[in-house]
């Protein structure tokens, strides 16, 4: 197993509510849904980074709408 | 970056005893090296007795054309891509590369995260589908078992999925994974995902196996 360091976080009622909530949803611990966060926040910005757009589609009108990440 | 070795046991076929491996988490140079100057020419030579004997390149091994130089290079860096490797013997003996970004499709299990097994390859001369005995036997599940082990690790209590190439469907069925049909999406390969409870019973079965 990797070694792990620990961090204090300072979180707003409306952030805890919603890490409650996902990890909740998700079925993974906080830590868990936090470092899942920056996962995919790492591969996102890699792939805009190099040109690539962040997009979603309906799956039923397979409408297509940009995520703009500044 | 600092790998996590442990020590494994693979079966060698020709003698029937077991032989010491290490399991290390990362794809490193040394498996690159591996994979480029013996397991490809040892798949070539096998790709050239199969096109002398005339068998359909659709009965080939299906991840002939994989390249594992490109595939490490394309997720070097990302947290979201992790490698596992086998080595035994003083040579590679599987790779497989995993994905965290996925979620799971099964009804019990849709929406949460799972580790997501992008691709799992052992050494040419280790698998029993390319007509020779294979040199080791257990490599495959090793990896598997590592994967499992990752996703209990990272707090998603067991949960796998990974689409299979046709020539290992019925080894994922094996193992109690659940066939969740062909995916259009994705080359029509089979969607396999296993569950946590399916996951148990897998690390129970490995468990009794070594004992």
């Amino acid at each position: 197993m990797t070694a792990k360091r620990t961090m204090t976080l300072n979180l707003t009622d409306a952030e805890m509510r919603v890490l409650d909530e996902l990890s909740a949803r998700k079925d993974i611990t906080k830590t868990a849904v936090l470092r899942q966060a920056l996962r995919l926040y790492q591969t996102i910005d890699a792939r805009v980074e190099k040109g690539e757009k962040l997009l979603f589609e309906n799956d039923a009108t397979k409408e297509k709408a940009e995520l703009m990440l500044l | 970056m600092t790998v996590d070795v442990s020590k494994i046991y693979l079966l060698d076929v020709a003698s029937g005893g077991s032989v010491e491996a290490e399991l290390r988490d990362a794809i490193e140079q040394a498996q690159l090296n591996d994979w480029q100057t013996k397991w490809r020419p040892a798949l070539l030579s096998i790709l050239q007795e199969l096109a002398r004997k005339g068998v359909p390149m659709d009965q080939w091994p299906q991840s002939w054309h994989w390249d594992w130089n490109k595939k490490t290079a394309r997720v070097q860096g990302l947290l979201a891509f992790r490698g596992f490797s086998v080595v035994a013997l003083g040579e590679t003996q599987g790779l497989a590369q995993i994905d965290l970004t996925k979620m799971g499709r099964e009804a019990n299990q849709r929406g949460k995260p799972l580790v997501y097994l992008d691709y799992l390859e052992v050494a040419p001369w280790n698998r029993p589908d390319l007509g020779n005995a294979p040199r080791l036997r257990g490599v495959g599940t090793a990896l598997i078992t590592a994967a499992v082990a990752l996703s209990e690790d990272e707090g998603f209590k067991g949960r796998l999925g990974l689409h299979s190439l046709p020539q290992a469907d019925n080894f994922y069925r094996k193992i109690g994974m659940t066939d969740l049909g062909q995916d259009a999406a994705y080359q029509n390969l089979r969607y396999f995902e296993m569950t946590s409870e399916q996951a148990r019973a897998f690390f129970e079965k490995e468990e009794n196996d070594e004992t």
